[in-house]
């Protein structure tokens, strides 16, 4: 399963619990014709797992209310948080205990998070939190094999983890991969470890048995900022190095919520959620910002921030004119939304700048001005598709002024000219031919 | 009048645009300025309704004030014209194309075939246009350079239709109310754009700029047939109107020998 090598099939992502390949799941619009046979595949997945890495009904009942204790997170913050993540995934109430039981058995379940060409900013977003909500905690909490920014072994001895882990866990570890993965030279432009491998390799070798992979951050997904224009490393996104079917969580950072609700989907069905054209989460990634921003009524009203601090800005009018990317953009910044759920770039006064878009580093710029305002790219020719434009019109209207000129004058000659030959009486036959 | 004739030749009347044709011409006219102007309104919100008193101090930041939010929406319709000027224009594109091959009176496929004579023919026209002399005989047909401008203006409008659609499309979320099928067509036909042009915000950009193409179109248009009813004397800006123009048996370069 693990070595399953269709790129293309999401159910390649299955770790080997759950053989079931034609197990339809659908849950943005119904979840199957066979509910209470999904529900049980669910049941029986979650107590195979429970088996698995919990070691009896104590441990498993008090793992998760031990750790939430330890950041004042009451049992009832956390169902509430389990029921938000039920309704984010697009599940029905049902699912809610199972949600919950999936956070509990993901505390558990090996993960091996690398870190590739990128800002560690996927990780400063998840480990840094002043309030975590549990979706931070869960992820502080999981089971990491290999994480470089937190793991107590160094040089040789984290190699020997992570190896181990591999071997160990084939085909059931969580692999998390963030950072663009620069190709250029052989990927020597990215080294990692005391036996300095690439990125490249490091990669590739860990994809291969893992149970699921998933592309944290722009970076990750689509190259990011070390893929931007004109890309020295020629750093791509996961999904360009290895074969396996790669779950892209994009934005800059990813918000925490999407991690951990595709992994709860994963330890829910054993197989990626539903992923769009640019392999992201479904239920995470379907909605366009713009559509979802509570400051649309006030795009459909014509208001708009002119200029950074104007009274419109006081009032929250729409931020298209300061270049809010919302319109080209698809995440759940305005639902889900960040810094332990309580804001997102237009709530907190910024226009979106598109970061969970391919390259948004070349296509969203000019993030504080208008997408009209960005330069078109034509070789040899910097200007916006209205200064061109408009360049263009003007040579054409002076190619129109000066045929017209030309008509004029040559007319006047020729009449000229016709005269005088009348008056000479010496015309002579036009040879053209006409038909 | 016998004087004229002999200069001119004789004039005789030719039917050149059907009443259907006439009407397409000018629905298609009034709906591409509709979408010019609407258009620019939705890259560029020129104007600011419901305004507060610092957006409203001079002409550039806003005239108009409609007072609240809920009772402004002017975006809303702006898009909503612009949408409306896009179906006429896709309604439009598709009777041309069906015209194009199907007409009864004068398909314009035939202004094309056989190839290389009617190339060889716009080619005539074209230095016409720089030396005056030589003119090709137009009469009861479109003539082969015009045809092919049209043609590649209508390709313009085509392009603008599947990038128009894919902005139109993104905020479909899978489905519609009049089904599924009607997104996934869009994005069947226009996803494409999508990689040609580098995203959404590219497709914006090319939407734009193309529409810059069809201004100079218009203004192109608009000047040769002026010119072509001034040099020729044929009366060729009064197809559109009266869907007649007049043909005569003598060019002027001819008469003037």
């Amino acid at each position: 399963m693990a070595s399953n090598q269709d790129s293309n099939s999401k159910n390649s992502n299955s770790n080997g619990n759950n053989p079931e390949k034609d197990f339809k799941w659908d849950p943005l619009r119904f979840i199957s014709k066979k509910p209470d046979e999904v529900l049980k595949k669910v049941d029986d997945r979650l107590d195979e797992l429970e088996k698995e890495y919990f070691s009896g009904k104590k441990d498993k009942e008090e793992n998760l209310p031990n750790i939430l204790e330890l950041y004042g997170v009451s049992r009832r913050d956390f169902l509430k948080w389990s029921a938000f993540l039920t309704s984010a995934l697009m599940l029905p109430y049902i699912f809610e205990p199972r949600v919950a039981r999936a956070a509990n058995i993901l505390t558990r379940t090996p993960f091996i998070w690398l870190d590739m060409a990128d800002c560690m900013g996927n990780t400063e977003g998840f480990l840094r939190t002043a309030h975590p909500t549990p979706a931070e905690i869960i992820l502080n909490y999981v089971s990491v094999n290999y994480m470089e920014s937190i793991m107590a072994p160094a040089g040789y001895q984290a190699e020997a983890r992570k190896t181990e882990t591999v071997k160990k866990y084939k085909g059931k570890y969580i692999l998390v991969v963030e950072g663009a993965i620069p190709t250029g030279m052989d990927g020597k432009f990215l080294t990692i470890g005391a036996k300095g491998d690439t990125g490249l390799k490091i990669t590739r070798e860990t994809a291969k048995h893992a149970g699921i992979i998933i592309a944290v951050g722009n970076c990750a997904a689509y190259g990011g900022i070390p893929a931007a224009n004109p890309n020295p490393t020629s750093a791509v996104g996961l999904s360009s190095v290895t074969n396996r079917s790669v779950i892209n969580i994009p934005a800059c950072p990813a918000n925490p919520v999407n991690l951990v609700g595709t992994l709860v989907e994963y330890i829910l069905i054993g197989k990626a959620p539903q992923l769009d054209s640019l392999g992201r989460p479904l239920w995470a990634y379907s909605g366009r910002l713009h559509d979802n921003c509570y400051r649309r009524g006030h795009f459909e009203a014509g208001e708009y921030v002119r200029e950074w601090g104007d009274d419109g800005a006081k009032k929250q009018y729409c931020l298209y004119m300061m270049g809010c990317k919302g319109p080209f953009t698809w995440n759940n910044c305005t639902t889900a939304e960040y810094n332990q759920d309580i804001s997102f770039p237009m709530r907190a006064g910024h226009g979106c700048i598109g970061c969970s878009q391919p390259a948004f580093w070349d296509r969203m710029t000019p993030f504080e001005k208008p997408n009209a305002d960005a330069k078109i790219i034509i070789p040899g020719i910097e200007a916006t598709a209205d200064e061109f434009g408009v360049g263009l019109f003007a040579a054409a209207g002076a190619g129109i002024a000066a045929h017209a000129i030309y008509t004029g004058v040559k007319k006047k000659k020729e009449h000229k000219k016709s005269k005088n030959e009348k008056n000479d009486n010496s015309g002579k036959n036009d040879d053209n031919k006409k038909e | 009048m016998q004087n004229k004739n002999s200069k001119y030749g004789e004039i005789q009347l030719v039917h050149r645009m059907t009443v259907i044709k006439r009407i397409i011409h000018w629905s298609f006219f009034a709906a591409i300025i509709n979408n010019i102007i609407t258009g620019f309104y939705i890259a560029y919100p020129f104007l600011i309704f419901g305004k507060t008193p610092t957006q409203a101090d001079s002409l550039s930041t806003g005239v108009l004030n409609s007072g609240e939010t809920y009772q402004a929406f002017i975006m809303t319709w702006m898009r909503e014209f612009h949408f409306i000027g896009a179906v006429i224009i896709d309604v439009i594109f598709f009777v041309w194309l069906y015209l194009a091959f199907f007409s009864w009176k004068e398909p314009l496929y035939k202004s094309f075939i056989p190839f290389g004579d009617k190339l060889e023919e716009a080619w005539r026209m074209l230095k016409h246009y720089f030396t005056l002399k030589d003119r090709p005989k137009t009469g009861r047909y479109q003539d082969p350079l015009n045809a092919i401008i049209f043609t590649l203006f209508h390709l313009l409008i085509l392009l603008q239709m599947l990038t128009g659609f894919q902005m139109y499309v993104a905020s479909f979320t899978g489905t519609s109310a009049v089904g599924a099928w009607w997104p996934w067509l869009l994005h069947f036909s226009t996803d494409w754009t999508l990689v040609v042009f580098g995203g959404l915000t590219g497709v914006t950009l090319v939407h734009l700029f193309i529409m810059w193409l069809i201004i100079i179109f218009i203004a192109y248009h608009v000047y040769i047939e002026v010119w072509r009813s001034v040099m020729w004397k044929e009366g060729d800006i009064l197809i559109p109107f009266g869907g007649y123009k007049y043909m005569r048996n003598k060019s002027e370069s001819e008469s003037e020998s």
